[in-house]
Formats: C-alpha cells, sequence, structure tokens
C-alpha cells in the first residue's frame, strides 16, 4: 500500500516534468533536437580536424572513424547524464523559500526531483536519440546497436547519482548563499572525469585505470567506448558496480547534510 | 489529549552576522565574522482545542510566520515544544502531514506551468486520495468559490485572485483537520477578499477543522475567527477569544465637539491625560462611563455646538494596541 | 560634456562599479572560491586535452605541445580579462531583461552599453587572471626562440583578441532584448567560443576562412599566438586590427537596433 502510493506519486512527479518541459514546445525542441545537432557538428569537425592536421591515421590504435563515432555518442551521452537545470531548480528553491511548499507535503524532496530529473531525462532521451542514429546511418559509422539499451540503462543509473550530488549541493544552499556556484565546479569536474572530452583510455598509467574505476566514468566513458566496441561488457559491470559504490557514499553524505540543515532551517521567505 | 495544538516555552532565535560599512571591513570580514543571535520568538504558551479558528494578529516581523512555520513542521524550535495533532511537527512524519495544510499568501504552491486541474490530480497522488473522489471535490469547491472556469488554465495565466482561490482549493482537497492560512487573501482586491472570506466561513461551519489565521485585513480576522491572538516582538500579548477583546474595546471611545467659545481651564481624564485649555475644537479618547460626567464638566461653562460620538472599531483597536506594544520597547 | 571630463565620469564610475562588486563577492566566501575553482577546472579540461593527445602525436596542425601550449596561455589570458570585465553582466543579461531590470538601467544618464557590458566586476577571477599569466608566462619561457620584442606584441595582440570576443559574446547576449528567451541562442554561441578554443590551424583551409571571416572566433585567441609562434603575418594583422574596432563600432549599432525592439518586460 505504501509502496504503490510511493511509485504512483513518483509517476506522477515524473509526467509533471514531461507535461512542464513539451509545454514550451519550441524550447523543448532545440533542447532535445537542435543543440544535439549542433553539438555534433562541432564534435565531428573537431576531430576531423585533429586527425588531419596531425597527419596521422591512428591515434591511439584506432582511427579516424572511431573518434567520430566517440564524439557523437559521447556527446550524446554526456547531454543526458549531466543535469544543470534541475540542479538550478533545487538551490532556487532552497534560496527563494519556495521549498516550504513542498516540505509540508507527505514526500521527499529528493525523490521529488528525482523523478522529475528521469522524466525529463526520458523524454529528452527519447527525442534526441534520433540525432546519433540518423548521423550514423548517412556517415555509415561503426559501433554496435544491440548494446544501445544497456548502455542506456547505465546512464540512467548513473543519473541516480548525478542527482545524488545534486542534493548535496542543493543542501549545501541552506548553508551557503549562491551554492549554483557549486554546480558550475562540480559539473565541470565531471565533465573531466567522465570522459566526455576524449576516450579515457588515451591517458597515460595510472590515471586510465584511476578514472576508469571512478563511477563518473559510467556517465559517458563506458557506456560510449562500450557501444563504439572500444571495451568489452566486464568495464559495464565493473560500472554499474562503481556506480553503486557512489550512490552509498554521495546518499550517505547528501542524507548528512540536508537533515543538520533541517535542523538549523529558518524558512527563508515569507 | 484534549488540544489539537500545544505549546509550551517556545522559542526561535536566528544567527546572523553584520557587516559594518566600508570595503576595508568587506575585506576583514572574508576572514572572520561578528554573529549575533536574534530571537524571532520566546516563551509561547498555546492551547488550542479542536475546532477553534484562531486569528494571529502582529505587526510586520513581529514572529507570526515563524510560529506557523514551527507549527507546521517546516523549522524547528530552538526553545521549548510544539505539540500538533499529538506529534512533533518537525519530524515531519508523513501521517501527520497529510493531515494538516499550510496556506502562504505570497506563495505559489502549485506548480507553475500546468493547469490547476493536473496540480490538484498530482496533489492527489501526493497525498493518496481516491483520483475521482479528488476530482469531484475539486469542482464542488471551485464552484463555490466561483471559479471552475478556469481550473483547465495554466496557472500562470491566471489572476492573482484566481490563483489564490486556486491555492486554497489545493490547501483544502486532503481535508486537512489542522489548517494554517498566512495571508489567504492578501493583494486581492474586495471582492475577491469577500469571496474567500465567505468560502472559509462556510467551510468552517460545515467541516470543523482547526484553523490558525493571519491576516493583515481585520475583517478577515474579526468575520472568521473565534479566538484572538496578538503577537509582538516575538511573544503573545494578547490571548482570548474576539468577543472579549472587542468588549474592551467598545469601552473606549473617541468623542468630537466643538465649543462656543475657548475652553477656559483644562479637565483632567481618568486615563491621566487632561483635555487642554485654550482651543474650540477637540477630538478626544474617553472611556464610556466618563462620557456623561465629562459632557456635564464641558455645559458648566460653555454651550456645546457641536457632539459626536466615534465608535472604535475593531482594526483600530487593534492597531492602537500593536503600536502601544511597539512603543514601549 | 568635454571628452576629458566624460572619460573622468567613465572612469570613477567604473571604479565604483568595482568597489561594489568587491564588496558584493567578498560576502560570500564560498562562491568567492568556487569561481576561482570552477575557472580552475576549465584550464585543466583544455590542458589535460592536449597534453592527452601530445601523447599519440607530435604536431597538431603544424604545431608542436609547446607551441599549443602558448595558445592555451593566450586563450586563458583573454578567458581570464573576459571572466573579470563582462562574464557576470552577459550571463545575466536575459534574466536583467525578464525581470525588467533594464528599464532600471535605461533611466539613468549613462550609456546603457556600457552600464549593462560593465556593471558587475567578477572580482574572484583576478586570481584565475594571475594564474593564466603564469602559465602564459611558463609556455613562452619554454620557446627556443623567444625574445621580449614579441612581448610588446602581446600588449596589442590580447586586447585586439578581447574585443572581437566581447563584440561576439555582448551581440549574441543582446539578443535577449528582442526575444526575452535567448537560452538556446547562448548555447549556439558557447558551440561556436568551443571552436575558437582550438587553434585554428587544425582546421581545413576552408573552415579556417570561415572562422577568420564570417565568425571570426580565430581571432580571438588563435592569431594572437601565431604573430608569437609564427613570424607575424602582415596581412593577417591588419585584417585583425581593422576589423576588431569595427567589430566594436558593430556592437553599438546592434545595440541601438535591439533597444528600437524592446517592450519593457516587466508589464
Amino acid at each position: 500500500m505504501l509502496y504503490a502510493n510511493f511509485w504512483r506519486r513518483n509517476l506522477g512527479f515524473a509526467k509533471l516534468a514531461i507535461a512542464s518541459n513539451i509545454e514550451y514546445r519550441l524550447n523543448f525542441l532545440v533542447d532535445a533536437l537542435v543543440q544535439p545537432c549542433l553539438s555534433s557538428v562541432v564534435e565531428v569537425v573537431l576531430w576531423i580536424s585533429i586527425f588531419a592536421g596531425a597527419g596521422m591515421t591512428l591515434i591511439g590504435g584506432f582511427p579516424v572513424e572511431s573518434y567520430i563515432s566517440y564524439a557523437l555518442w559521447a556527446t550524446f551521452m554526456g547531454r543526458i547524464s549531466s543535469s544543470w537545470m534541475y540542479e538550478f531548480r533545487m538551490i532556487e528553491e532552497i534560496d527563494s523559500g519556495s521549498i516550504n511548499s513542498l516540505i509540508v507535503r507527505p514526500m521527499s524532496f529528493y525523490e521529488y526531483y528525482l523523478s522529475q530529473l528521469m522524466g525529463y531525462k526520458f523524454i529528452t532521451t527519447a527525442v534526441s536519440l534520433v540525432v546519433p542514429l540518423v548521423l550514423f546511418q548517412i556517415f555509415n559509422l561503426p559501433f554496435h546497436l544491440d548494446r544501445l539499451p544497456i548502455c542506456l540503462i547505465l546512464v540512467f543509473y548513473y543519473l541516480i547519482l548525478v542527482h545524488s550530488l545534486s542534493f548535496i549541493v542543493a543542501s549545501l544552499a541552506f548553508y551557503l548563499n549562491r551554492a549554483h556556484s557549486f554546480t558550475a565546479a562540480k559539473n565541470l569536474g565531471l565533465w573531466l572525469l567522465s570522459g566526455e572530452l576524449f576516450p579515457l583510455d588515451l591517458l597515460p598509467e595510472p590515471f586510465k585505470t584511476l578514472f576508469s574505476y571512478l563511477p563518473f566514468s559510467s556517465g559517458v566513458y563506458v557506456p560510449t567506448a562500450y557501444i563504439t566496441g572500444r571495451i568489452g561488457q566486464e568495464a559495464v559491470i565493473q560500472g554499474f558496480i562503481s556506480v553503486t559504490g557512489g550512490l552509498i557514499v554521495a546518499n550517505l553524505i547528501g542524507w548528512a547534510l540536508w537533515k543538520q540543515a533541517m535542523k538549523n532551517y529558518s524558512g527563508t521567505g515569507a | 489529549m484534549n488540544y489539537v495544538i500545544e505549546t509550551k516555552d517556545l522559542g526561535r532565535s536566528y544567527e546572523t552576522y553584520k557587516k559594518p560599512e566600508g570595503l576595508m571591513n568587506s575585506i576583514k570580514g572574508f576572514w572572520n565574522r561578528q554573529t549575533i543571535r536574534k530571537s524571532a520568538l520566546k516563551g509561547v504558551n498555546l492551547q488550542i482545542r479542536p475546532g477553534q479558528i484562531v486569528g494571529l494578529v502582529g505587526a510586520n516581523g513581529a514572529g507570526k510566520t515563524t510560529l506557523l512555520k514551527i507549527l507546521s513542521g517546516l523549522i524547528m524550535p530552538t526553545e521549548g515544544s510544539a505539540h500538533v495533532l499529538g506529534t512533533v511537527p518537525s519530524e515531519r512524519d508523513y501521517h501527520f502531514l497529510s493531515r494538516i495544510s499550510i496556506l502562504l499568501g505570497q506563495k505559489n504552491q502549485l506548480w507553475w506551468d500546468i493547469s490547476p486541474i493536473d496540480s490538484y490530480a498530482l496533489l492527489a497522488k501526493i497525498y493518496n486520495l481516491d483520483p475521482d473522489k479528488a476530482r469531484a471535490r475539486v469542482y464542488e469547491l471551485a464552484k463555490k468559490l466561483q471559479c471552475d472556469h478556469v481550473l483547465e488554465t495554466q496557472l500562470r495565466r491566471l489572476s492573482l485572485g484566481e490563483r489564490m482561490k486556486m491555492e486554497i482549493i489545493g490547501a483544502l482537497l486532503h481535508e486537512p483537520e489542522v489548517m494554517f492560512l498566512d495571508e489567504p487573501t492578501i493583494g486581492l482586491d474586495i471582492v475577491a477578499q469577500s469571496t474567500i472570506r465567505e468560502f472559509l466561513a462556510d467551510y468552517v461551519k460545515n467541516k470543523g477543522p482547526t484553523i490558525i489565521l493571519t491576516s493583515h485585513y481585520m475583517d478577515d480576522i474579526a468575520k472568521l475567527a473565534d479566538q484572538l491572538l496578538l503577537i509582538s516582538h516575538g511573544e503573545i500579548v494578547y490571548n482570548g477569544t474576539v468577543n472579549a477583546f472587542s468588549q474592551k474595546a467598545s469601552q473606549v471611545q473617541t468623542l468630537q465637539f466643538r465649543l462656543d467659545k475657548n475652553l477656559e481651564k483644562a479637565i483632567p481624564l481618568k486615563s491621566g491625560q487632561q483635555i487642554e485649555a485654550g482651543h474650540r475644537e477637540y477630538q478626544v479618547q474617553v472611556v464610556n462611563e466618563e462620557v456623561p460626567w465629562l459632557i456635564a464638566e464641558l455645559t458648566k461653562e460653555s454651550q456645546l455646538q457641536d457632539l459626536k460620538l466615534i465608535e472604535a472599531d475593531f482594526e483600530d483597536v487593534i492597531r492602537q494596541f500593536l503600536e502601544k506594544e511597539s512603543r514601549v520597547r | 560634456m568635454s571628452q576629458q571630463s566624460t572619460l573622468k565620469k567613465y572612469a570613477s564610475l567604473y571604479y565604483a562599479f568595482f568597489r561594489a562588486s568587491l564588496q558584493a563577492d567578498l560576502e560570500y566566501r564560498a562562491n568567492f572560491t568556487l569561481r576561482i575553482v570552477t575557472d580552475v577546472f576549465w584550464y585543466a579540461a583544455q590542458i589535460f586535452t592536449f597534453e592527452v593527445l601530445y601523447r599519440h602525436t607530435k604536431f597538431i596542425g603544424h604545431w608542436n605541445l609547446d607551441q599549443t601550449r602558448v595558445f592555451l596561455g593566450i586563450l586563458f589570458v583573454v578567458d581570464a580579462i573576459y571572466m573579470i570585465l563582462l562574464h557576470d553582466n552577459l550571463e545575466r543579461f536575459s534574466d536583467k531583461v525578464r525581470k525588467g531590470d533594464l528599464d532600471l538601467l535605461l533611466v539613468k544618464p549613462v550609456r546603457s552599453q556600457f552600464m549593462i557590458s560593465f556593471q558587475r566586476v567578477g572580482t574572484a577571477n583576478f586570481a584565475n587572471l594571475i594564474m593564466a599569466v603564469a602559465w602564459l608566462w611558463w609556455s613562452l619561457s619554454r620557446l627556443p626562440d623567444f625574445n621580449l620584442i614579441k612581448l610588446l606584441w602581446l600588449l596589442i595582440v590580447i586586447p585586439n583578441g578581447f574585443m572581437f570576443l566581447y563584440a561576439f559574446r555582448f551581440c549574441f547576449a543582446c539578443t535577449a532584448v528582442i526575444f526575452t528567451r535567448s537560452e538556446n541562442l547562448q548555447f549556439i554561441w558557447y558551440n561556436i567560443y568551443k571552436l575558437g578554443t582550438r587553434p585554428d590551424s587544425i582546421y581545413a583551409p576552408w573552415m579556417k576562412y570561415i572562422l577568420m571571416t564570417v565568425v571570426p572566433v580565430a581571432l580571438i585567441a588563435s592569431v594572437p599566438a601565431r604573430v608569437i609562434i609564427d613570424e607575424p603575418s602582415w596581412p593577417l594583422m591588419i585584417w585583425s586590427f581593422l576589423l576588431g574596432p569595427t567589430m566594436i563600432y558593430g556592437t553599438t549599432l546592434f545595440w541601438k537596433f535591439c533597444l528600437k525592439h524592446y517592450s519593457s518586460a516587466s508589464s
């Protein structure tokens, strides 16, 4: 009964996110289609240029097509696995005091935003998946379509970790003004660690091993490398394990921060 | 337990830091800061029975909202204790939260980008209500508030008054046993104000919830509340029935009169003040039983040309009361 | 008012902006530190990318690692100046329009373009400027043919690169005045800027041509870097020095155009 209620309301939150995002049609289309297209084109241009400029056919043992595939999927995964909008909203909610109307309801702030993030990511992923699929058709690039589902599952699992980090940053908003500067710093850090910039296997040891064992590689590097055939299944399994570890650590921190914050919360705003 | 709301020596203080003026002080403040504690609420003892409607009145910053926030579990008290519906609010137990409701007049609690009817469907899920019953209830409430025609319009397209009505429906949807209404009519025009007021009065009659209500409009309080709490500088300065307060209020009246010539000598009043000599027109405040005596005094030496008795209304009295309270400190 | 006293007025106004910003920035300690850290991460990302790529190849374009480091140094310095002078102002541009703050700026007896571009100073980012200069200095010192005359060139080419960055960013931000919601246009800017954060020598000739003329982001850092690294190419420099002031003049025209289409948002 209690669980049924839990799922019912969280499905409601996810639907809320979908409804309020497609409410602004133009914005949604730009977000889900135009921006991924643009980023993809820029990435492809950069990698082609780098190969042309280097005058080489192989970098790190992989040919240019492999890097273009990587760049395309990395752009796609990178967009799914980062959260700006909902993290800003969480912080804004706390800064402005509108969080008051959420915490007097029988639900948690954490689940409310997690489900919304998932709903939003679900709808944008579903739409923007068209971009890499079409581009791969056009340029006839190598990738494993059968590996796509498990990659998406890993990315969405990783999104729970992303949300937990957002929750930590949002909790900090109780202690600090302008916690959103954390968002920028944190997301840039994740950008570095996730492998969106370049395949992590180009790194020298020990960074290569370290970075790929960190849970953050599951956001971009692991799914992208798996789908483009740079790594095997065992790395994906390792990804699920790392993310689980990350989830435990992040949620312990988040929970402690939140609890302490609630104790001192002064209910700002009217 | 007999009381729905019970507090003991409830208090809340805040920590802030002060920054003296100037650039150098800003740079110093980067490294170390002086903190100061401010108390927003202290020594509040309340006992409220089921079905009571309590009007909470006080100046801006007197601690009204802080009290409501503690009682609804939004913030924790720093001193004393509070019990609402037999539980400690700040534990924010889901069962407790399902039985209360808080309406903050200046804030939107419904979702901005979707229509109210969709918001209510979501609320029904949050509060675990039967969707069909909730829907029927929404229409019933909306009809009473004369706003059923905007239920399917996105919230952001509604006027302030319509939005407030929507918020009220949202706050009542799960039939809370205890409601905290913070400025439910703020910023609205007179028509919308009275619609909401009548609606609330009607609702109270039918469902009998316990309500704590704050408002800047004394009409709200006079019409709805049976118990009055006056709060000043974080402390309760009056706690009694509205009727008792009104009676006390009606004991003081304002007397306005004009004499045919200047008053020759001052007349002392019971309140310790006196009517000074040397003028023809006066406006003075007197206690009821003093009036006949005063008229007699005045007519001893001169003719009364004009005499008006202005009865103080509820709003004036509260204002005077609060003014006096804040002058004492 | 004479030219001189106008200049004086704007200088003292800018000093007031600076003071107020510093005071406001110092108020939020964590924020102050984090802004520095954020940019350090950005530097790290750029450096990382090239350090990693150069592990696998000796040349990208015709530049080696040391020369690319100089390019990054110039990019960082220009970017740090941008962060100090402009970022806060232009990032919040569309917010200002939406909330109606622009109205308040327009009624002040000061050039509105000046107000909207320079009101906030990102004082925290002075720390980043120091780091950027240090990186540039270090990278220059590793060039075999480096001499002090080339350093003088920097004093000209860096402000010139900054002019382009300002002109671009300002025009993209301005669109907020017309469209109110212009986040998506801002996104287009980030992608174009991304093209400018790579040495232009990596691009195919036609692409390079586009980045020099149609969307001249290559002039932000690539052209200044070429002056230092390669022999100064006169046609390129004349082009750069002509285009910079022209684009700045273009921003004033564009700003006037936008204001003509401005309908106050707060109503």
